[in-house]
């Protein structure tokens, strides 16, 4: 497609219907017809182009790390700033000249934050200056977050979440005595929040917007994990459970299921409940040894306490919405999850501890580690059996999946005898049988 | 309208050159006008040598008996003083900012009864091709009873800039120059 022509014919179609050489309805026909193939081309050439801008990219990053010692420090601090400026001077042009065009804006993007990093890189060679690659991280992710919003990047901003992943894991790196703060993480996240507002208003059924929050989601499952070590509180069960119903509730909210079929953020939140609830199955989950916060406790601290309950509150105030408005499309047993974990943490913490194999652990992880066994088996039922309702066989394959799961880990936990464990496995068998028949009488019923 | 995006790009750019340039510009300041301090390397176990194309650096005086528990995540800044050999010592830890070229901003944790110090100059990095021979060398140079090893770094208002590593009194490039004319 000659996008020169093209432009030209987009210019001149108000003058020709203003001149009555066509109808403004012959113009939107023509408009309508380039708009689609445009579209069509863009696709393709948004993944080429970003791919090209980061081989270059990261090229230029090799060609540095190569670190050549024959040139003086003069010299390669000019050179550290050559593609930058290169970069910064594409980003003008395509503000200025190319502001429609998103390979342009997506491949730009991308070449800009690449010369970002070459150059902090690139001096830091230079004038032996030290430093964690955590530090680096936070550094580069605060200079290319505007790039995401400046140039209307979803890749750029799914980049950014991943880089934020990458950040959490490194700031563990050389630390021993203590886990460090993972504060960075969530203000850093929130700096990408209304970016994804904006696509989600804009579009909410498109792939950029179900990309982008399939990337949040999984940073903030990390983030989470990282928030609960770093509180050292013994809450990180509640935080996961309260985590993944909110996700689950706030899927099926915010993006209405088409048909029967769930949103993929919504099914990342079911299997999110399900899998958390087949861990906190085990006993061990439920010993409470205590970790200790080593020194004071600091205000991070507290923050990171308080973070762990932000999900769980949000996860209840959904389902009470649903609840107060009489919609239930979500799955009670599934909405549940942080309440009946919550309850599992009181029994566990009521009773006596006893110093023993674990320093402090409790006398009543069995009854806590039994609720959630109890609870997952229903969980599994329930979505096996609304699998079967919505005649959906991967939310009924699912369900059996779970089953399986909570039979094989009951197999493999040596913490119980042999009684228990007998009489599990009849439960969890006997489950799987009224599941069985259930679902040959459905299938059967319904005409082929 | 448009003028809004170009105005927030141009000082996204400001700031995507400044910060580099500023990294530069402080160590240029500290290089030219520092004081320089001689710091002592000490043995590495060799397994904590490799990482990457740097020399992981170790210092003699990383370990220090003060008065004062400082937790890590405080700001710590150590005095330093020279001793009878012309080596960097801490002469005490304060976490109040003390300006001139005798004090650098460092990390530190109490651990095993006494102030781990870790300072802000512990890479140094090398050409890709000499990283082998320079790990090498710096490794056999800062072993017990055999340490011939030592960086010099400028400081300068606070800042401290890592300047040269020195094998045997000669620069690493001069060192390892002479030992490849040596085989």
């Amino acid at each position: 497609m000659n996008r020169r022509a093209l432009r030209w014919l987009r210019g001149q179609l108000p003058e020709l219907v203003a001149a009555g050489a066509i109808s403004s309805e012959n113009a939107a026909a023509i408009e309508r017809h380039y708009g689609s193939v445009e579209s069509q081309t863009n696709l393709g050439f948004v993944i080429l182009a970003t791919v090209g801008a980061a081989l270059v990219g990261a090229g230029i990053i090799l060609l540095i790390a190569h670190n050549w010692d024959e040139l003086s420090r003069v010299t390669r601090t000019v050179i550290a700033f050559i593609p930058l400026l290169l970069a910064q001077g594409l980003v003008a042009f395509v503000l200025l000249r190319r502001n429609e065009s998103r390979p342009w804006r997506e491949a730009v993007a991308i070449f800009d934050v690449a010369a970002v990093a070459t150059a902090i890189s690139l001096i830091s060679q230079t004038y032996q200056i030290s430093g964690s690659f955590a530090d680096f991280m936070k550094i580069w992710l605060l200079l290319s977050i505007p790039i995401v919003y400046l140039l209307r990047t979803t890749l750029g901003a799914c980049a950014y979440a991943i880089g934020l992943i990458v950040w959490l894991f490194a700031r563990e790196m050389g630390f021993m005595v203590r886990s460090p703060s993972p504060m960075f993480f969530w203000i850093a996240f929130l700096l990408i929040v209304p970016y994804f507002l904006l696509r989600y208003w804009k579009n909410r059924e498109s792939r950029e917007t179900t990309s982008l929050s399939i990337v949040f989601v999984v940073a903030l499952t990390f983030a989470i994990g990282f928030t609960a070590d770093f509180a050292k509180s013994d809450l990180g069960c509640v935080a996961f459970a309260g985590f993944f119903t909110a996700i689950y509730l706030a899927g099926i909210k915010f993006f209405p299921p088409k048909g029967e079929r769930l949103h993929s953020v919504a099914l990342m939140g079911g299997i999110g409940i399900g899998v958390t609830a087949i861990v906190l199955s085990f006993e061990s989950s439920w010993h409470m040894g205590r970790e200790f916060f080593w020194g004071a406790r600091t205000l991070e601290a507290n923050i990171a306490f308080a973070l762990e309950f932000l999900f769980p509150i949000v996860a209840i105030a959904l389902a009470a919405r649903n609840v107060l408005q009489k919609r239930f499309q979500f799955s009670v047993a599934a909405a549940l999850f942080p309440l009946i974990t919550a309850v599992a943490m009181g029994i566990a913490n009521i009773c006596e501890t006893s110093a023993g194999q674990y320093i402090y652990a409790t006398n009543c992880s069995f009854a806590a580690a039994a609720l959630l066994n109890c609870y997952a088996l229903w969980l599994a039922v329930d979505i096996l059996v609304r699998g079967i309702r919505a005649n959906s066989v991967a939310r009924a394959n699912f369900g059996l999946l779970l089953i399986a799961a909570l039979a094989i880990s009951r197999f493999f936990d040596s913490e119980l005898s042999f009684v228990t464990r007998g009489l599990a496995f009849i439960v969890v068998g006997a489950g799987f049988l009224v599941a069985n028949i259930l679902l040959f009488r459905k299938r059967s019923a319904v005409p082929a | 309208m448009k003028s809004l995006p170009i105005l927030i790009f141009v000082l996204v750019a400001l700031a995507q050159l400044g910060v580099p340039a500023s990294m530069a510009w402080n160590r240029v300041q500290t290089l030219t006008h520092g004081r320089v301090w001689k710091f002592k390397t000490a043995p590495v176990d060799p397994e904590d040598a490799v990482r990457g194309r740097y020399v992981r650096l170790s210092y003699d005086v990383d370990r220090f008996i003060g008065n004062e528990k400082f937790q890590s995540g405080d700001s710590v800044y150590a005095v330093l003083k020279e001793n009878a050999d012309g080596f960097a010592e801490v002469d005490r830890l304060t976490n109040k900012k003390v300006g001139g070229d005798n004090s650098v901003k460092v990390q530190a944790w109490w651990l095993n009864d006494r102030e781990n110090i870790s300072f802000p100059f512990d890479q140094y990095w090398v050409t890709e091709q000499d990283a082998p021979a320079a790990e090498k060398a710096y490794a056999e140079n800062s072993r017990r009873g055999q340490q011939n090893a030592f960086v010099t770094v400028r400081v300068h208002n606070g800042d401290a800039a890592l300047e040269q590593l020195y094998i045997n009194n000669q620069t690493l490039s001069d060192y390892l120059r002479a030992q490849a004319a040596k085989k």
